[in-house]
């Protein structure tokens, strides 16, 4: 069958232009080829910019680099063994580590995967709670519910540029009027706030939960929005209260989409950096991509191994949060 | 089944004492005030916990410089006697002049107008490869489908910092990119630093899936039979995707777009990579020019929060018009797949 489309499509496309005799073609595509054809630039793109890159980076940490990236050593796996056992090469710009060097609150804090997982841990954490109020107050019916909405939303389209802005204005030790009170209270430190790894790793998160709340509780408003309001009615005949309603009806309910929503933040968590740049610099608060970004003009070979690492630890949770919803049956 | 569990925490609910039987059975005699008061005030509470911080960059930006390095700049309120006294967050002098002189220190219009036509582009790019991409997602069966599908999630999830060793080697323009794991020179990339394609290029893979769901789920929605009218009509298969099916979808092109230029005016990373200079002639967004006060004028806290309110008026202003688009488009890019 397609061998005499095909002649007859040539045939035409004699009496035509080359334009229409390509539309002729795409005519007598198959389904499959049609829909491969125009994947095509979405192929092109990933491939030149995630896909080529991962497996570069892949080789890259395979080799020790010089200064001056004029010479490249084959190393094999060594920098993934320096990495993980802290030989010559454990100790990274800033006096930061990957892996912390002893089991103490400083050593754990300038580690870049502890860091990471206590950040991702802390503000996904509240993040959830914070969200799961806001969208329950969006989810009710008020006069100005527009207003409030815009205004819930509005941090989580702040420029990450000028969210860390503002955290730095308000935690600047010289103009910051939070800094003396809860310096007071003992979470913040008194002189370099900013330069001090705990303060701020406190206000990275603090500042990361303002932003990023509004986006749990978009998600979680849209699970709440999903819920059969007849529920509710046979729930009050039955009389039931209002917290009774939340705890039976709605929490079960929207539980699913708040498991998803922490296991998606989750991911985006662990890949903190702007914010880090900007209020404290990467040398205070070292992640994982801060890491990244300070070791790979000096040191090519580190740098790509923790790039991979780290896209292998995403990549792993990515995974598995799509198995359980590919066996789910999404 | 559903009232066997009210009647069973009813009896549980009995049974407690204490405040919270107490706050219960005031509830009960009259829980719609005291829901409605709850609402209230948490409604309050999230509504200055999110602007405040607005506020703080307002009072910092009026406070004329030299009274913002004198110290405590704050006035000290004692509302509870002269023992506890407490900073009041409102300016100390009223200077607005800070909002002029943010365009006479650095030029921060050009860095916004850069983040403008950088976002632009970007829209403009997404936009197009993933109409094809959703129009195949959405409307077509095809085997490898929901591989595919789940391979660009998996994509848009990965650190930006997985990909950007090669990436700023190639946009340096130094070194031919060879295929990976083999010597094999392909071609040596012009310089791209400090032009819009060393940005463009990666934020469009960064925010392209998150464009496919969103137009996956819009595309989907279209009844076969006007797809398929079309084509009796004569029109190719091209010609009904961009003449039937994008038109019909255009709140969820618009959506796409909206969320596609916040994100890249969001932008951070590759923005402050890839533009190695705070110059705006540099192609340098809105990264660069508000840390160019920082690197410049160390000092001048109240410009610095000037530029910063500057720079997210665009965003709130398409927060407030475009609210609903932004959220449909959050929850069916997130959820949906």
């Amino acid at each position: 069958m397609t061998a005499e489309t095909n002649n007859e499509s040539t045939r035409e496309s004699l009496r035509s232009g080359p334009l229409i005799s390509v539309m002729r073609r795409i005519e007598n595509l198959s389904e499959t080829q049609y829909a491969y054809l125009l994947l095509t630039p979405v192929f092109v793109l990933l491939g030149i910019v995630a896909l080529y890159p991962l497996l570069r980076t892949f080789e890259l940490s395979l080799f020790e680099t010089s200064l001056n990236q004029a010479t490249q050593k084959f190393v094999g796996f060594d920098n993934y063994v320096q990495l993980f056992t802290g030989q010559k090469d454990r100790w990274l710009p800033g006096s930061s580590t990957f892996l912390p060097t002893e089991f103490s609150f400083d050593a754990m804090i300038s580690s870049a995967l502890v860091v990471t997982i206590i950040f991702s841990v802390v503000a996904v954490a509240f993040e959830t709670i914070i969200g799961l109020g806001q969208a329950l107050v969006l989810d009710q019916d008020f006069a100005g519910r527009r207003w409030v909405r815009a205004a819930i939303i509005i941090p989580w389209a702040v420029p990450i540029i000028i969210q860390g802005m503002i955290f730095f204005l308000m935690f600047h030790p010289s103009i910051g009027f939070l800094v003396e009170p809860l310096s007071n209270l003992g979470v913040l430190a008194e002189r370099n706030t900013l330069n001090d790894p705990a303060s701020a790793l406190f206000i990275v998160t603090v500042a990361d939960i303002w932003k990023t709340s509004a986006f749990m509780a978009l998600l979680i408003l849209a699970g709440l929005q999903s819920i059969d309001r007849n529920l509710y009615e046979v729930a009050k005949v039955a009389g039931a209260s209002k917290w009774q309603q939340f705890r039976l009806i709605t929490f079960p309910l929207i539980l699913p989409t708040i498991g998803i929503a922490v296991l998606f933040r989750s991911v985006q968590a662990m890949r903190i950096y702007g914010l880090i740049d900007t209020v404290s610099g990467c040398e205070v608060v070292p992640s994982l991509s801060c890491m990244v970004v300070t070791t790979f003009l000096t040191r090519q070979g580190t740098s790509a191994a923790i790039a991979f690492v780290t896209a292998g630890i995403i990549g792993i949770a990515v995974s598995a949060i799509i198995y359980q919803q590919y066996r789910e049956g999404v | 089944m559903a009232t066997d569990q009210f009647s069973d925490s009813d009896e549980r609910a009995e049974t407690e004492g204490g405040p919270l039987e107490r706050w219960t059975q005031q509830a009960i005699r009259n829980p719609e005030r005291v829901y409605r008061a709850l609402f209230y005030a948490a409604m309050i509470f999230f509504m200055v916990t999110t602007l405040f911080p607005f506020y703080w960059l307002l009072v910092l930006a009026l406070t004329p410089q030299n009274r913002l390095l004198e110290g405590t700049f704050l006035p000290e309120v004692d509302l509870f006697g002269p023992a506890v006294t407490f900073p009041l967050p409102v300016p100390k002098g009223f200077n607005p002049a800070a909002f002029v002189e943010v365009f006479q220190q650095v030029p921060f219009h050009q860095f916004m107008l850069n983040s403008f036509a950088l976002a632009v582009t970007t829209t403009i790019i997404v936009l197009f490869i993933a109409s094809l991409a959703g129009y195949v997602f959405g409307r077509l069966e095809f085997p490898g489908r929901g591989v595919l599908m789940l391979g660009i999630l998996a994509i848009s999830y990965f650190p930006p910092a997985a990909f950007v060793i090669p990436l700023f080697e190639a946009f340096t323009g130094n070194v031919p990119v060879t295929l990976p794991f083999t010597e094999v020179a392909l071609f040596t990339p012009p310089r791209l630093l400090n032009t819009p394609g060393s940005m463009v290029i990666p934020f469009s893979a960064l925010f392209l899936p998150l464009s496919i769901f969103i137009l996956t789920t819009f595309y989907s929605q279209i009844p076969d039979g006007l797809e398929d009218a079309a084509r009796v009509e004569g029109t190719s298969r091209i010609g009904a995707l961009f003449r039937v099916i994008m038109p019909l979808s255009a709140p969820g092109v618009a959506t796409a777009a909206i969320l596609t230029f916040i994100s890249v005016y969001n932008e951070y990373f590759f923005s402050s990579i890839m533009a190695t200079s705070t110059e705006a002639a540099n192609w340098s967004p809105i990264v660069g020019g508000i840390l160019s006060y920082q690197t410049q004028y160390t000092t001048q806290f109240n410009l610095m929060a000037a530029a910063s309110i500057v720079g997210v008026l665009p965003v709130v202003i398409l927060v407030i018009i475009a609210q609903e688009r932004i959220v449909s488009g959050l929850t069916a890019g997130a959820l949906k797949e």
